[in-house]
């Protein structure tokens, strides 16, 4: 479709993906190596592996985290959805400066964050555990998608909605037929960015996080501060691989049921 | 979802909250103070039944692997297991207001600050019948006189690791650091009181200092040795000695064992200056949802085979000297020649904010 | 609106009421108003380590900005392999941040394997020290916010339209010209996004510049995490916090004000 990309563009691409692939295909690879922190190649082993399964500790955070982690992503993009398009569309006092607030959540530390929300939690006497953690993630994942799909809405043309609407189609009509599809790039964006923030966040969750809900990341972060095995390349090269199939299917889901 | 905010509806808004908060904020003070509890600040008064759960907050892998399992069968409890990878990190969110978890275990001068604040409550000592089984060595110390608060769980040193083959003789003292023969290749740990209280041991002076002549002069040694340090780094600087990216590096002694264990040609010295001694603790922090189960488990830490399977397992010390005798090769009693030397880290207080003005100062220089 | 109150807004307000009231004994505040937690900040040292913090996140934005935009400027235009190479973008952040770190240290240290890789080609003699350096700590900080620059841009980029460029190529435009006329311009948006996306968080890392620098050098974030950790001294951590964000907050503002006082030409 349209002309071929120059070739140093093609490169340039190749390279960036290169760099950012390689630390993981080097964790793939290791977490099969019978050495633990050599870099030479002693053997192949799936001991790692074995050893994952004993741990009931990473399972348990691997849940969590995906609760958590899909929860939080599917509120926050909602949610970040809906503010993008009243900040965008609606002229109202204030507007700049609760678009200023946005950028609240992205500019604090995450220290900061995690310990004022804890406190906010005490204030209230919310429990902590899984809700506490999901709204906190929701909290500073909202700010992310909100960024994203109001750049999208920025450059989106107007004419097609109004056309929709003067052809006499309703408002909620317009919105999921007209509206959404444009918006969708940088909705799916926005929701990948949420999900990746909320998969991988350890400072906040170990903060709002109570008996029982940690999150993968807080039983990896503590696992690597004593004991760096290749237990934690295994658990990471499961999640890419769970992830992969994941997608896969869901993408193959949607083709067929578009045809 | 958008109302009309006129703008001095909104400032209006903001300035009664802004004014509100200090109010709130002594309210949460208040409110935290006031939490005492008269069945468990009492540690004479009897605990019910022991309960159905157990939440416990620690740092991981600091047991064996079939400890809960084991105890979670023969006390048919149901255990969950929260880590933390810093003591710090346990303190601000229990002082922030967390509660929830039975058992936390903070190390020597946190015991220290958890008693100051309430954060702790007594232990009941009639649960813990096998108390005798603790070796005086490590009971009653200085932090916590009387054990009111804790029960002794694992103790360790920080000292130097280093590569035999690499290191012609064991570094006898701190003064290694300084030396320029092994620039780039030495790393010291990513903490103000371990890395200025070496440098304080080198003079002779306390770890616990808060003399500021004394301190100064640590700090200039400290600055001194950043120049050959190849990073400031923690427990994981294990993959590296094993490697031989570093040769020296200060390190706890159950990392260095761990280390040797894969790496034979490891070495391990405590300088002769002397360096830290620790002690890690089982405490029952306040607003503990089961305390009685939370007894049954320290009282079950304490059963001899128990201790020695955790202290195998993580490689540092066991404060039980009843364990000892079923462990291989156990890790030895500080001599009283060696516990000369030796000093436990004590809560420096109001001069905390010093040292973390002078660890910034290092870490800026 | 509501729950962006309270959960933005309140946290942050109780984080400032912090930072004006007097360090308490053992961390945590006592009652009472003081400024000297503000006025403490205002010395060199500190002063350094924020001005160090904002040259590197100025540094790490422009080398996102170089090697992300042409990333989704090709993501937009690859037709039906555009999901494939979105996925592609974020899937390595799906397993675990330290993970992914140790990984790279796995790569960097003087005995990694870039090292060993190096000195079997012959291109080396010595290994190079990559590890602990400005150089791996760039590195890091780049890897970690890429996908924050490459998905707005290429969200915005996404309705480039080839009749467009066609049309532009038509009436005579050479590709520079293109590019500067019609692509730019529509990726605006976008790539405004993605340069506060990946300023304003860096600004406050500090695990990238510990694990990756050695932990030599102090950035604000690792200054603000010492604060509420070893040293307790929680007012000052707020108020190290607050000055940062009063400074990045008034930036966007900034921002949004000449924004929208420029008319959009579309």
């Amino acid at each position: 479709m349209g002309r071929p990309l120059p070739r140093w563009l093609i490169a340039v691409v190749v390279a960036v993906y290169a760099f950012l692939h390689l630390p993981i295909l080097v964790l793939v690879v290791f977490s099969f190596n019978a050495s633990k922190f050599s870099v030479e190649w002693t053997g192949f082993t799936l001991e790692w592996y074995r050893r994952l399964l004993e741990r009931d500790d990473v399972l348990h955070g691997l849940r969590v985290s995906l609760v958590v982690g899909v929860a939080a992503t599917v509120i926050s993009t909602l949610l970040g959805t809906l503010i993008a398009l009243g900040i965008a569309r609606h002229r109202f006092r204030g507007r700049r400066v609760l678009e200023a607030l946005i950028y609240v959540p992205i500019v604090t530390p995450e220290i900061v964050t995690g310990i004022s929300l804890l406190i906010l939690y005490v204030l209230i006497g919310f429990p902590l555990g899984l809700a506490t953690v999901t709204i906190a993630h929701v909290a500073f994942c909202i700010s992310f998608v909100v960024v994203v799909v109001l750049a999208r809405i920025e450059g989106m043309d107007r004419s097609l909605e109004e056309a929709s609407l003067i052809l006499g189609a309703d408002e909620i009509t317009t919105f999921w037929k007209v509206t959404v599809p444009q918006l969708w790039p940088g909705i799916l964006s926005g929701a990948l960015l949420a999900f990746t923030m909320s998969f991988d966040d350890f400072v906040i969750t170990s903060f709002v996080a109570g008996p029982g809900s940690s999150t993968l990341p807080l039983v990896v972060y503590s696992m690597v501060r004593r004991n760096i095995e290749p237990s934690i390349n295994a658990i990471s090269t499961l999640i890419l691989v769970a992830t992969t199939v994941l997608i896969y299917a869901a993408d193959r889901f949607g083709r067929e049921r578009a045809q | 979802m958008s109302r009309a905010l006129t703008r001095r509806e909104f400032v209006r808004r903001a300035s009664a909250l802004g004014l509100s908060l200090p109010a709130m904020a002594a309210l949460l003070e208040a409110c935290r103070r006031e939490e005492h509890d008269p069945v468990l600040d009492d540690p004479e008064r009897e605990l019910g039944p022991i309960e159905r759960e157990l939440a416990i907050y620690i740092w991981s892998d600091y047991v064996a692997p079939d400890t809960i399992p084991n105890f979670a069968r023969e006390f048919g409890v149901k255990v969950t297991m929260d880590f933390y990878d810093s003591n710090e990190e346990m303190l601000a969110k229990l002082q922030a207001g967390a509660r929830g978890y039975d058992i936390v275990v903070p190390s020597t001068y946190i015991v220290e600050v958890l008693v100051a604040t309430g954060l702790a409550l007594p232990i009941h000592r009639r649960y813990l019948t096998n108390w005798r089984n603790l070796s005086p060595v490590f009971v009653d110390r200085g932090f916590d006189p009387g054990n009111r608060y804790t029960v002794p769980w694992l103790w360790g040193v920080t000292g130097v690791a280093y590569r035999r083959d690499k290191i012609p003789d064991p570094p006898p003292s701190w003064k290694i650091f300084l030396d320029p023969r092994y620039r780039g290749k030495m790393t010291q740990m990513d903490d103000g009181r371990d890395v200025l209280g070496a440098w304080l041991r080198y003079h002779g002076h306390s770890l616990n200092s808060t003399n500021r002549a004394e301190l100064e002069v640590a700090e200039r040694d400290a600055i001194a040795a950043k120049k050959n340090l190849k990073a400031y780094i923690s427990a994981p600087v294990k993959g590296q000695l094993i490697s031989g990216d570093v040769w020296v590096a200060q390190l706890w002694n159950g990392d260095a064992e761990q280390a040797r264990m894969e790496q034979p040609e490891l070495g391990y010295v405590v300088p002769k200056e002397g360096s830290t001694i620790w002690l890690d603790s089982l405490v029952m922090p306040r607003g503990a949802p089961h305390p009685r189960a939370a007894h049954e488990f320290m009282n079950y830490v304490l059963r001899p085979d128990v201790e020695a399977a955790i202290s195998t397992a993580t490689g540092y010390g066991t404060p039980n000297h009843e364990a000892i005798k079923l462990i291989e090769h156990p890790v030895p009693y500080p001599t009283g020649e060696d516990l000369a030397r030796l000093e436990y880290q004590r809560d420096l207080g109001r001069d905390t904010a010093t040292w973390d003005q002078l660890w910034t100062e290092i870490k800026s220089a | 609106m509501l729950w962006l109150v309270v959960f933005f807004l309140i946290p942050l307000l109780i984080m400032f009421a912090y930072s004006v009231m007097p360090r308490g004994e053992y961390g945590g505040v006592e009652r009472g108003f003081t400024l000297e937690s503000y006025q403490r900040f205002f010395v060199p040292i500190y002063l350094t380590i924020l001005i160090r913090t904002f040259l590197v996140s100025i540094a790490c934005t422009a080398i996102c900005l170089v090697l992300g935009y042409p990333v989704a400027y090709a993501i937009a235009r690859s037709g039906r392999w555009k999901n494939l190479l979105l996925f592609l973008v974020v899937l390595p952040f799906w397993t675990s941040f330290l993970v992914r770190t140790f990984a790279m240290i796995f790569l960097m240290r003087d005995t990694g394997l870039i090292n060993t890789w190096l000195l079997e080609l012959g291109l080396i003699s010595k290994p190079l020290t990559i590890l602990y350096t400005p150089f791996s700590v760039m590195a890091g900080l780049v890897y970690g916010f890429l996908p924050f620059m490459i998905l707005p841009i290429y969200a915005s980029l996404e309705k480039l339209d080839n009749s467009l460029l066609e049309a532009a190529e038509v009436l005579g435009a050479r590709p520079a010209a293109r590019f500067r006329q019609v692509t730019l311009p529509l990726s605006l948006p976008g790539v405004v996004a993605g340069c506060l996306l990946v300023f304003i968080p860096a600004l406050g890392s500090f695990l990238t510049p510990d694990l990756l620098g050695g932990a030599k050098e102090l950035m604000i974030g690792n200054l603000v995490q010492n604060q509420f950790a070893s040293a307790r001294n929680w007012p000052f951590g707020s108020a190290a916090s607050f000055i940062l964000m009063a400074l990045v907050l008034a930036a966007v503002m900034i921002y949004l004000r000449m924004r929208d006082a420029a008319p959009a030409a579309r």
